[in-house]
């Protein structure tokens, strides 16, 4: 559903992927939180599998569940608070941070082999505290938001740190280039790097080394606002597109923060939601009889209760990732499922 | 503005111990300050809750955002019970699930099961008349009660016998008929989908896309609209005219003012018991009776000439604390929760392993409460639980209990002063004389205590928190 869109921007939704896998292993996904696709059109699920099924699952565009990798824990290629996911320029390599360990884990991309992880709990540049976005830049280091140290970092692949910005000194702040528990992240084309300044409810664009640039955004509910911004992508037409996380829904605006788009989801039946129902015909009678966006009573007020009770709507969207075919994917963790429109 | 004075001080702990859940030294001050009576009044006019920010929670347990399951739920509404600052609205809400008891087990519905405890939080100190009709549009207690099942021309007598047994008068106030007239009244209020959510619930199904919350509907054309009579009365009643005609009954008042009786002054007989027992205190029951109507069925009201009844302010340990208000109040005084943290989750189990898995009733009668919560396997959970949580001296709450303790007497404890001050703090100054003379000779093996000047960890402070956890080992800590 497109409640506005500007004449100069298509978005048109394609599909959905997905459905609930209430194990820990196999097909389907347990609360998304992240993806990243590779070159070759393969797609890198991250599965925060609250509290449990923590896992990277892979497929490709046919929705064929290629394999999966890592599980909960808190061994070496283990995961306890999967947050963010990245892959390098080669493809060749997963970045995953967990935000539990307070660590970035590396796996090959082919096998899922563990190849290493770094970080550990701390202040110091190089230590991280709850960290959870994850972008690469085009030299293949990563930028990362360190949630609770209100800051962002950058280090090599191997964890060396290059650069800090953000808040000093482990606090909040509010101000011109201080975050309040930053969530996504990313590197537009342009090379500047854009944060999701989750608490206070705005986009911050830096420069890739880290110099404040402007800050699109503020606390609301309306066309350009936000509550809590959870994920970030930027376009080569430097359009902006927002998990709107707290709002449940994706807002797009235009590189000088105006607003362009506001989506709320409009999820279809998967591939796998068709397998589902087609061994469930007691569901898919009673399904066909049913009303799934109702008219809701007035208590429910909120985005987030109303997204509880209306089954194509964004629930938990929280993050927004494009491959390079000008595909969006919108990841509802508490949806299990990915939403895809083709930007056109 | 009054000052509370020495003699109010006892009160106020105990009207802290029922109408919250205890009271850590800070909340203390502020209540002993407001004085006795006003108390009463901020407690029954809850403020914002202030609770731990939902948008922590749902960030950092991504469970909690979506509410699959009754443990994300229950862990959900404990940090609500931990961190509020209007707390009656969480005991308020706590003893109407006790009552309204809609469980897990049947529902698969955990997130419709905390829409009807936010029910319980807007509507539970108001009219009785305005929750009970909630109360009958609840999908949970819908879904629970067979509710959907009821027809036009095909009643199913679930919900409208229950209504009346458990939730308002009593079994002896009522006739059969008045059950079957009362389901007709009730055809037709359903739940949005109803047909889909019943077999998505019959069969737990959580797929394709997790559940889907549920929401009322009333169904127009299922409704059975002709004419009833009840309870003496003849119309063409629909649900809200049974909810008013009960609230006017005098068994409906004096069945509400048992429940309260027994949850918020001291321990009746099961439920069940109820129509072949007298009430402990009939007296007790009159009054609240009387204020009830007085009150135009308004909860609050009740409460309020409950918690400034005699009968309340003798009742003092009369009640064994539910396995919820042991878990909730021991982790309010250590202060354990600040942020979240995947804890939770295991502590939330804990009150299960005592005998209350909040939002899974064993049955529509609830809980059995009282001495029933104490059999050995319970007491030993709650005695290992409170006694670990409580003598972490790390805690923020147990940190504030010992600067407090620093700061008076100048820090300098004999083993009998450091013994009466911690059964102060922990809540339980009636402790029997025996086992307060056993902890003294405990505590007195290593001598007198000195605060002064204690650092984290030191011998003293380690010697004060082995003493909190032992005194939340005892009987006296079990009873409220």
């Amino acid at each position: 559903m497109t409640t506005s869109a500007a004449q100069t921007l298509k978005l048109e939704y394609v599909k959905t992927i997905g459905i609930v896998n209430n194990a820990p292993v196999g097909r389907g996904f347990a609360n998304p939180v992240d993806l990243a696709v590779r070159a070759d059109g393969r797609i890198f699920v991250l599965n925060r599998g609250a509290p449990v099924f923590t896992r990277i699952g892979v497929i490709n565009w046919d929705e064929d569940y290629l394999y999966e990798f890592s599980s909960h824990g808190d061994g070496e290629g283990q995961l306890r608070l999967a947050a963010g996911l990245a892959l390098s320029n080669d493809g060749s390599k997963v970045y995953v941070s967990d935000e539990y360990n307070h660590r970035i884990s590396t796996f090959d991309s082919d096998s899922g082999d563990f190849v290493k992880a770094w970080g550990s709990l701390g202040s110091e540049p190089g230590e991280l505290n709850g960290p959870t976005g994850i972008a690469v830049d085009a030299e293949d280091n990563l930028y990362i938001t360190d949630q609770n140290n209100h800051r962002v970092q950058k280090l090599t692949p191997e964890g060396r740190h290059l650069l800090t910005f953000g808040s000093e000194g482990g606090s909040a702040g509010s101000g011109d280039g201080e975050l309040n528990m930053p969530w996504g992240i990313c590197v537009a084309p342009d090379s500047s790097v854009f944060v999701a300044d989750w608490r206070n409810d705005r986009i911050q664009q830096f420069s890739a080394e880290g110099e404040f640039i402007a800050t699109v955004g503020e606390s609301g509910d309306g066309d350009g606002q936000f509550t809590r911004p959870a994920g970030v992508a930027v376009d080569a037409d430097g359009n902006i597109y927002v998990a709107d996380w707290g709002n449940e829904r994706v807002q797009v605006l235009a590189g000088d923060g105006s607003h362009l788009m506001t989506l709320r989801g409009e999820a279809t039946l998967s591939k796998w939601a068709y397998d589902f129902l087609a061994a469930n015909p007691d569901e898919v009678e009673t399904r066909k009889i049913s009303d799934l966006i109702p008219e809701l009573p007035p208590h429910f007020n909120t985005p987030h209760l109303i997204s509880s009770q209306i089954e194509p709507y964004f629930w938990g969207p929280a993050s927004v990732n494009f491959d390079n075919e000008g595909r969006m994917f919108v990841t509802e963790s508490s949806r299990h499922r990915i939403q895809v429109y083709q930007l056109g | 503005m009054t000052t509370a004075t020495k003699s109010d001080v006892g009160l106020i702990k105990h009207l802290l111990r029922r109408a919250s859940f205890g009271a850590t030294p800070v909340e203390l001050d502020h209540y002993e300050e407001l004085g006795y009576e006003a108390s009463i009044e901020e407690l029954l006019h809850p403020g914002d809750p202030q609770n731990m920010p939902d948008d922590i929670i749902k960030r950092y347990h991504t469970d909690m955002h979506e509410l699959r399951y009754g443990n994300s739920a229950t862990a959900y509404w404990l940090y609500r019970m931990v961190t509020t600052k209007a707390p009656m609205e969480e005991k308020v809400a706590l003893f109407w699930h006790g009552v309204f008891a809609t469980g897990y087990a049947k529902t698969n519905q955990a997130r419709s099961l905390l829409n009807q405890i936010d029910m319980f939080r807007r509507l539970g100190l108001g009219k009785l008349d305005d929750l009970l009709i909630d109360l009958a549009k609840d999908p949970s207690m819908i879904i629970w009660l067979d509710n959907q099942e009821n027809h036009d021309g095909a009643i199913n007598e679930n919900w409208g016998r229950e209504l009346l047994e458990l939730f308002s008068m009593g079994i002896g106030n009522y006739t059969e008929d008045d059950i079957k007239e009362a389901s007709r009244a009730f055809t037709g209020w359903t739940l949005g989908n109803a047909e889909y959510m019943a077999v998505r619930a019959s069969k737990d199904s959580i797929w394709p896309y997790g559940r889907i919350a549920w929401h009322f509907n009333f169904r127009d054309g299922d409704h059975d609209g002709g004419e009833k009579q009840f309870l003496g009365e003849t119309g063409e009643f629909n649900g809200d005219d049974i909810v008013r005609i009960i609230c006017k009954q005098p068994a409906t008042a004096r069945f509400i003012a048992r429940h309260l009786y027994d949850f918020f002054v001291a321990d009746e007989e099961p439920v069940p018991q109820w129509p072949y027992s007298a009430p402990r205190d009939p007296e007790a029951i009159d009054v609240l009776s009387q204020a009830y109507f007085d009150g135009d069925h308004e909860i609050r009201h009740m409460l309020r000439v409950l918690f400034n009844s005699d009968f309340f302010k003798e009742a003092q340990y009369a009640r064994v604390k539910c396995p919820a208000e042991l878990v909730a109040g021991t982790m309010r005084l250590s202060g354990s929760v600040t942020q979240p943290d995947m804890g939770i989750l295991p502590t939330s189990d804990l009150a299960g392993f005592m005998g209350q898995t909040l939002l899974n009733p064993p049955s529509v009668e609830g809980w059995h409460e009282g001495t029933e919560w104490i059999n050995s396997g319970a007491l030993v959970e709650r005695v290992n639980f409170a006694a670990k949580e409580i003598s972490d001296i790390t805690a923020p709450g147990v940190r504030v209990i010992l600067d407090r303790l620093a700061d008076q007497n100048g820090g300098e404890y004999t083993a009998t002063e450091i013994v009466d001050a911690c059964l102060d703090i922990m809540g339980t100054a009636e402790m029997d004389i025996e086992l307060r003379a056993a902890l003294i000779a405990h505590v007195g093996i290593k001598g007198d205590v000195s605060l002064a000047g204690h650092e984290q960890g030191d011998e003293a402070e380690q010697r004060v928190g082995e003493l909190l956890g032992l005194i939340a080992s005892t009987t006296e800590y079990q009873l409220v």
